[in-house]
């Protein structure tokens, strides 16, 4: 059914992403170390690498999730092999010019670059912020080229009104929409426009930027622009993986396929709406953005998560709820991942209630939801269909008690590592703080209960890393006959 | 695709050209829930003075300071004034007292200067003279300086916004917009506005401005630009699912 | 602290949540072999959809009314403190700050009495956090070029207040701090 050749591009986005996740972990790890004062580094040291943990991270998350749709995709619609190895050449040179950005050249603006930060000393190099708005616009040239493709052999085999279920709002649906093609052009429309975001955002920079000063750009217009971008990628990038759940959680279960009702494609055409406004919440503190916008902006979170919550999470349920299902090692990372999501969710929807968000906003509990229904959710998400796509095969997918020991420990390791970022942000210990002022007493301590729990989260990753990577060596160097029995 | 990024592009360069620069006058800060210097003040050649906080009291006020014998900004100031607060019909008290801060006038050339305004039978409108005005200069941070070469002062056009219990809520410096004119007439009446702008010459890439009479936010084209990425990835959708419909039809199942 | 409870909330909705997972996993594990799962899901979904719209909709009609952006909108302040941040420093005064040479005084706010705090940047984005004498945040609100922010407390305990900066400006963003005296 797939073909040999997205096999291997496949396999070569897995290895790429947890190579650079490796090194991402041991950079926050450094962090954690710097906050708790057990290691002594720079300010400027840090800073650059927490601005290169969080692009890196949101950018291999981001393709994870792409290059795991496209390769399911690839069961309903023929899908372009060019663009995926288009969207994977610019992904490396992005990333390659990004960590030259902030190695070589010192950027140290954080993943969100607030305008006007990237124009104001630094202690970077001169060429740095220009480098990286061009590093900017290479990432987003090949992800938006190839979610435009993806969106177009969509539309190819389905109608508009077929691709988003339109026809289940009905009584008597004609044809199905597979709930995964219904997310998946969701989750696209969203990502594109994230996208167009960074097109104007990079744009309204390099304005300024040539302009040499004969003109500013409005301090509340780029922050609105830098988190419709940065939010709703970062939002995106969790549906993407929820899409793929969708797709195979049944199969894996032996259990039928999920099917889409009319509440389904309600919710999810719905959430597009709230997942496009919901970054309005990152600006609550900016009393500058009229008030009526800051109330979209807290009804649209609580009603994004909803299609996510309500749908994706009850479905997994009925799946399991007393059903004997075999439990494979795919299976329970996404439970698991599907866990730290709701409990990740949590906590965000807490931050993104207003009268919270006083007292929470740009405190560690931002990093500590964020970091839940990453590291422990989509992260997950992602690690379970690697551990499928380099098996493809439920029976080789059995858990040994190796592997439920370190499942064990990834929990473990996730609890400790995301605690010392919620008790951090309920102890108002700002985040991004290199280290801690003295007044702040819990701050370092925190941190090295973060760091060591982070350690074995990194352990337990090393171990996967050895399983997948092992087994995507395989597929890449596999003759044609062989791949895909 | 292609042609709705150059658009894109197109537009927000146009935007750009225009440009703008944001020097802000943070001399109108100053002062501000200062208590107004409670000047005794001359309405009439034939009444007795009055206390300022005897006007004030009564309603909120914009207290204008001119002269009679400016050959500058005084006269613009006053008809525009009027003319800004008269297209106003707001649901917020006012009333305007317009002061001489030259010690040469007196109540009758205030008064002909009302005439010459026709505002001397507006109950809205007070012209008044008084023989306090360096400390009420004080209280307000206004400092006009006598220029004897031109007899004329150099100063701007000064606005301030008193509310009832005297407190100064809003200054406003030189001749400025309704908008400006609307939020201080809500500062005044002890409307709270959470936030603003700075005064700058061209906003023309900010995203909102507050509209105090009507309690909304007036778009401006930054906003536009805040809702351009979603606009243009349904465009782009619509347009990808056109150009695909052939192939659609072809689809049974 | 209303931080505490927060803490707390969560914690109960997240114990909460995986109690539900750890039962539903479990009910998995112990099953019969040919078993047919949940009756009517279908509907039961759609039930559990509506309600959470409508814990949705209570806890928003809850909180919403306690955005701060109107907070003590009804009175005159006793004092209007102006604040202009600047890599890496806050420069507070009860007068206007002149951008070209900022300067602060040392600040002194009355016990139970609504203060202003005008708050803007005279360079990059910053935030303006005012912790009380025990580090916890109170309120804050952001330092924006350009706008000026206007922040609204009564402070109810006296002692030493601290502020921090709490957007990422730079290399100096931790050290980026001052205080203030309330009696
Ligand atoms: C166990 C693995 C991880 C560790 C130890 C770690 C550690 C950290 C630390 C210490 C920070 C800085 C917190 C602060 O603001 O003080 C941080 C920020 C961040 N992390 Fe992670 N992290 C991990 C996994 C992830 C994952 C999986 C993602 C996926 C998206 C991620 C995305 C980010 C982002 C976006 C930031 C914000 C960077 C910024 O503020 O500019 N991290 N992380
Ligand atoms: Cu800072």
């Amino acid at each position: 059914m797939e073909s040999l050749k997205l096999k291997k591009i496949t396999a070569l986005w897995v290895i790429t992403i947890l190579v650079l996740f490796l090194a991402a972990i041991v950079l926050g790890i450094l962090m954690r170390l710097n906050q708790a004062e057990v290691i002594n580094q720079e300010p400027l040291t840090f800073y650059t690498n927490m601005t290169t943990h969080g692009l890196t991270m949101i950018g291999i998350w981001f393709v994870a999730g792409m290059a795991a749709v496209n390769y399911l995709l690839q069961r309903y619609v023929k899908t372009s092999y060019t663009a995926n190895l288009f969207a994977f050449i610019l992904t490396v040179l992005g990333v390659v010019l990004l960590w030259l950005c902030t190695y070589l050249g010192k950027f140290n603006t954080g993943w969100t670059f607030l305008y006007p930060l990237p124009f104001k000393d630094l202690g970077a190099a001169p060429w740095a912020t220009p480098l990286f708005l061009v590093a900017l616009t290479i990432l987003g040239l090949g992800w938006l080229v190839w979610s435009v493709s993806m969106m177009a052999k969509i539309l190819q085999r389905y109608t508009l009104a077929q691709a988003f279920a339109w026809q289940h709002l009905s009584k008597q649906p004609k044809s199905e929409t597979p709930p995964f093609i219904l997310i998946t052009m969701i989750t696209l429309v969203g990502v594109i426009a994230a996208l167009i975001a960074a097109v104007i955002v990079i744009v309204l920079f390099f304005a300024e930027y040539f302009s040499k000063g004969s003109f500013v750009n409005d301090a509340l217009l780029m922050k609105n622009l830098i988190y419709f971008f940065g939010h709703t990628i970062a939002n995106e990038m969790l549906y993407l993986g929820v899409a793929v759940i969708y797709e195979i959680f049944g199969e894996l279960s032996g259990r039928p396929k999920w099917k889409t009702t009319w509440y389904v494609s309600l919710a999810w055409n719905s959430a597009l709406i709230f997942i496009l406004t919901a970054f309005f919440h990152h600006l609550y503190m900016d009393f500058v953005q009229p008030e009526g916008l800051q109330i979209i902006g807290q009804l649209a979170s609580y009603l994004a998560s909803l299609p996510s919550v309500a749908v994706t999470v009850f479905s997994i349920i009925v799946a399991i709820y007393g059903v004997r299902i075999q439990w494979s090692i795919t299976n329970c990372l996404f439970f698991l991942g599907v866990i730290g999501w709701v409990i990740g969710g949590l906590g965000a929807v807490i931050d993104a209630t207003i009268s919270n968000n006083i007292v929470l906003h740009n405190t560690l509990w931002v990093p500590a939801h964020f970091h839940t229904y990453n590291a422990m959710g989509n992260v997950l998400f992602s690690l379970g269909f690697f551990y499928w796509f380099t098996t493809q095969h439920v029976s080789k997918l059995v858990i040994s008690k190796l592997t439920k020991f370190a499942l064990i420990v990834l929990i473990i390791s996730g609890i400790g590592f995301l605690m010392a970022f919620y008790i951090g942000g309920a102890d108002s210990i700002p985040r991004r703080y290199s280290t801690y002022p003295e007044a702040l007493t819990t701050g370092p301590a925190l941190a090295r209960m973060g760091a060591y729990f982070a350690c074995l989260y990194l352990l337990v990753i090393l171990m996967f890393f050895y399983n997948i990577a092992k087994r995507c060596f395989a597929i890449l160097s596999a003759p044609s006959s062989s791949v895909g029995a | 695709m292609l042609r709705h990024f150059i658009c894109t592009l197109f537009f927000s360069w146009s935007l750009i050209v225009f440009g703008y620069g944001a020097p802000a006058n943070l001399d109108e800060e100053q002062n501000i829930y200062a208590q107004i210097y409670n000047a005794p003040i001359k309405l009439s050649p034939t009444q007795a003075q009055v206390s300022l906080a005897d006007i004030y009291n009564r309603k909120p006020m914009l207290l204008a300071f001119v002269f009679t014998r400016c050959t500058g900004v005084c006269s613009p100031f006053l008809l525009q004034l009027n003319e800004t607060l008269r297209q106003i019909s707001g649901k917020y008290l006012y009333q305007v007292v317009v002061l001489s801060f030259d010690p040469r006038d007196d109540v009758e050339a205030m008064q002909s200067l009302s005439t010459r305004l026709h505002l001397e039978k507006s109950t809205q409108w007070i012209f008044a003279t008084t023989d306090s005005i360096t400390a009420l200069n004080l209280s307000l941070g206004f400092d006009p300086i006598w220029d004897s070469s031109t007899n004329q002062f150099d100063h701007e056009a000064l606005l301030v916004g008193v509310n009832t219990q005297g407190y100064i809520t809003k200054k406003l410096l030189g001749i400025r917009g309704d908008l400006e004119l609307r939020q201080m007439l809500a500062s005044i009446n002890n409307a709270y506005i959470p936030s603003y702008r700075l005064p700058a010459d061209n906003d023309l890439f900010s995203c909102f401005t507050y509209d105090p009479t009507t309690g909304k936010n007036i778009p401006n084209l930054g906003l536009l630009i805040i809702a351009l990425p979603a606009l243009v990835s349904f465009l782009l959708l619509v347009c990808i699912a056109f150009f695909s419909r052939n192939k659609a039809a072809k689809w049974t199942e | 602290m209303k931080q505490d409870s927060i803490l707390l909330f969560f914690c109960l909705l997240a114990i909460t949540a995986t109690i539900v997972f750890v039962w539903v996993f479990r009910s998995s594990i112990k099953a019969e072999e040919r078993t047919p799962g949940i009756k009517n899901a279908l509907q039961k979904r759609f039930w559990f959809l509506l309600i959470l719209v409508v814990v949705f909709g209570i806890f928003a009609s809850v909180t919403l009314p306690k955005s701060p952006y109107f907070a003590f909108a009804e009175e005159v302040p006793a004092k209007v403190i102006h604040v202009a941040a600047l890599q890496f420093s806050f420069f507070l005064s009860e007068k206007s700050i002149d951008p070209k040479s900022p300067s602060g005084d040392n600040i002194e706010l009355p016990l139970n009495k609504v203060v202003e705090f005008r708050v803007t940047s005279l360079d990059v984005n910053h935030g303006f956090a005012i912790y009380n004498p025990q580090m916890r945040i109170v309120t804050q609100t952001q330092a924006m070029p350009g706008y000026i922010n206007r922040l609204r407390y009564k402070f109810t305990k006296p002692g030493i207040y601290h502020v921090l900066c709490l957007e990422y400006c730079g290399v100096g963003h931790p050290v980026m701090q001052t205080t203030f005296i309330v009696k």
